[in-house]
């Protein structure tokens, strides 16, 4: 009988004396995040995304400047622009990076509770806090570098493009470096938000239209409701932190730099703080 | 070893489990039977960690569950045979669950052989059979090699093969002197795998006993009497605590008075008597008779003319007109504890 197999191996297994630590229970999170053939196409989604409309972005700039060249008008508007309009070309496909991303975020945690692998995850390793952080590190983690690469890859097919335009754009010039690395840290953000809900609402779809209310509706409600107090709180929406994240200068009627940094890390620390009392609380 | 306490858990208005304690004894396979929706499954999950519990406490090998350092080496669970991600394939589940304790690559080589899922190792776990899904899930409870080994309801839609596998090996296990605890709903299933039964019916232990014993006390001997003179044998019989069914010609089922005393009441009174047998009941239907009144979720289809296969209904399959089903409760109540 196949049977006889289990107990030569009972003294072997715990002699060695395994126990749960963080870092294998990081190491198992990354297993899971990378053997599912789900999450390899909506990072290589993101990847394309984020290289096409850098590409087409880059022919809409070209279009731009040429069209300023002849039209004074058109010239004018681009002064407005602080002059430099190459410069966004690489990350101007960050908002569906943040969609896919953020989606991601939730349907990592969501799916746990849906195909019911949490009963596994948390059998394996009860102090449920542990698996949340380590998912929570492998997902940020993934989503910074998924979006750095995406945006310097980005860059890279823009440059022929913009160079046919007679536009320069310096992928190594300091402002380059910060839009690359702030839109980063912010797409990785919104994932551990995604993440959070799909803890909290331990659904996909419900956890996906909350992220998608909290990015796209929320910002265009806040606009359209008359009221001094809807103007002030769109700006404290998290999707309205990365303008001033990455600004140049401070553009009035927006937070500072700062400010959009605490608001942004609150927007995080805020929903994971809660994601992780309810799972620990919440029976699996 | 499991050791319950008080054990009770409340979803809103409805009280899942009522406040049971019990011990799992190591070296034994104990089975934790009851109707569907008694209890069993949430008492596991209790056991695990999973569901808090809404009183009393429960520990496995001493602790509680999540306070184990290593709790899959201590522990390991089949709480739902589905209880894995549907797009990752098996050998991937098994090699996550395993790197959260450093249990290296040859372990879940080996338990993917022992459970005979080699085959669709590599296969997404969403599409296995109700059977593949138990052998991962029994897979998955075996990867730590545990002391203690708790399975709910393993053997649904395994195959013959299959059921005869996961008792061979709850046996082996616990002769190996580990803790093997497994639910069933099937008293039949128990009856060949379990040395130790612990009865559940709508959140309480209705009995915690052998399975000789659960048999010894819940059935009435009976005697199978053939006699051609069945009325006039009816009323020497008759009397205090015996009970007396026809349910053939020229044949009786006698119960509360032993073969001996019918030899001997019908040679007194010149009856002739060509077959007497002492009848025992299956565990079945000692089964049936324990949790009759326990069963939460009744058939309709029991009050018509005793569909066959009905459970907990009067007419128990293979036993037409028992009377020992129809007992009085007062014999139930005094076993219950």
């Amino acid at each position: 009988m196949r049977t006889a197999t289990v107990s030569r191996k009972a003294a072997a297994s715990s002699a060695a004396g395994h126990g749960v630590n963080f870092l294998r229970v990081l190491d198992s999170e990354f297993i899971k995040f990378r053997t599912l053939m789900s999450t390899k196409i909506l990072l290589a989604c993101t990847a394309l995304v984020m290289v096409g409309f850098a590409a087409l972005s880059a022919w809409g700039t070209g279009q731009f400047a040429d069209a300023a060249a002849q039209d004074p008008e058109a010239a004018a508007a681009m002064a407005a622009q602080g002059g430099d309009l190459a410069i966004t070309v690489p990350t101007s496909g960050i908002a569906f990076a943040q969609l896919i991303l953020g989606s991601l975020g939730v349907l990592l945690m969501s799916s746990e509770f849906t195909t019911g692998m949490a009963r596994s995850t948390f059998a394996a390793v009860p102090r449920r806090t542990q698996p949340f952080l380590a998912k929570l590190a492998v997902v940020a983690v993934a989503s910074f570098i998924l979006t750095a690469v995406s945006t310097y890859i980005a860059g890279l097919v823009s440059l022929p493009i913009l160079d046919s335009f007679d536009l320069k754009l310096d992928l190594g010039s300091q402002q380059s470096i910060k839009l690359l690395i702030v839109n980063s840290i912010y797409v990785a953000a919104v994932a551990a938000i995604g993440m959070s809900l799909g803890s909290l609402l331990r659904n996909s779809a419900g956890g996906i239209m909350s992220l998608v209310g909290l990015f796209f509706v929320a910002p265009i409600a806040f606009q359209l409701i008359p009221g001094e107090f809807f103007e002030e709180a769109r700006k404290y929406l998290p999707g309205n932190t990365i303008n001033p994240l990455t600004a140049v200068e401070h553009v009035p009627d927006t937070l500072e730099a700062w400010q959009a940094a605490l608001v942004l890390g609150a927007w995080v620390v805020v929903p994971v703080v809660l994601a992780m009392f309810v799972l620990k609380k919440r029976d699996v | 070893m499991i050791e319950a306490t008080g054990l009770r858990k409340v979803y809103g208005e409805k009280t899942a489990v009522d406040g049971v304690s019990f011990t799992v004894q190591p070296g034994k396979v104990t089975g934790f039977l009851g109707p569907n929706g008694a209890g069993k499954s949430t008492t596991m999950r209790m056991i695990m960690g999973l569901d808090r519990p809404t009183a009393g406490h429960v520990t496995v090998n001493g602790l509680p569950y999540a306070k184990h350092k290593a709790p899959l080496h201590q522990v390991g669970a089949l709480l739902d045979a589905k209880a894995v991600h549907t797009s990752r394939s098996a050998y991937n589940h098994l090699r996550a669950m395993a790197a959260t304790h450093g249990i290296p690559k040859k372990r879940i080589d080996e338990v993917i052989d022992m459970t005979g899922l080699s085959a669709v190792a590599k296969k997404k776990a969403g599409g296995f059979s109700l059977g593949m899904g138990q052998r991962l899930g029994i897979a998955n409870a075996l990867l730590g090699d545990p002391q203690t080994l708790i399975l709910d309801e393993p053997v649904n839609g395994l195959d013959p093969e299959g059921v005869q596998w996961v008792r061979n090996l709850a046996r082996y296990l616990a002769r190996e002197g580990k803790t093997v605890f497994i639910s069933s709903h099937l008293m039949s299933e128990m009856a060949q795998t379990a040395d130790h039964l612990i009865v559940i019916g709508r959140g309480r232990i209705i009995a915690d006993t052998t399975v000789d014993a659960l048999i010894e006390s819940q059935t009435r001997k009976r005697t199978l009497v053939r006699t051609p003179d069945t009325s006039r044998l009816g009323v020497l019989l008759a009397g205090e605590g015996v009970r007396v069914d026809q349910n053939e010609p020229e044949t009786l089922e006698v119960s509360g008075i032993d073969p001996r005393r019918i030899a001997e009441l019908a040679l007194e009174h010149r009856v002739l008597i060509y077959e007497l047998t002492p009848l025992t009941s299956s565990l079945e239907e000692a089964y049936f008779q324990l949790t009759r009144d326990e069963v939460e979720y009744h058939s309709h289809l029991e009050s018509g003319t005793g569909a066959p296969g009905n459970r907990g209904g009067p007419a128990a399959p293979g036993a037409p007109g028992n009377p020992a089903l129809s007992a009085p409760a007062a014999t139930m109540e005094g076993t219950r504890r």
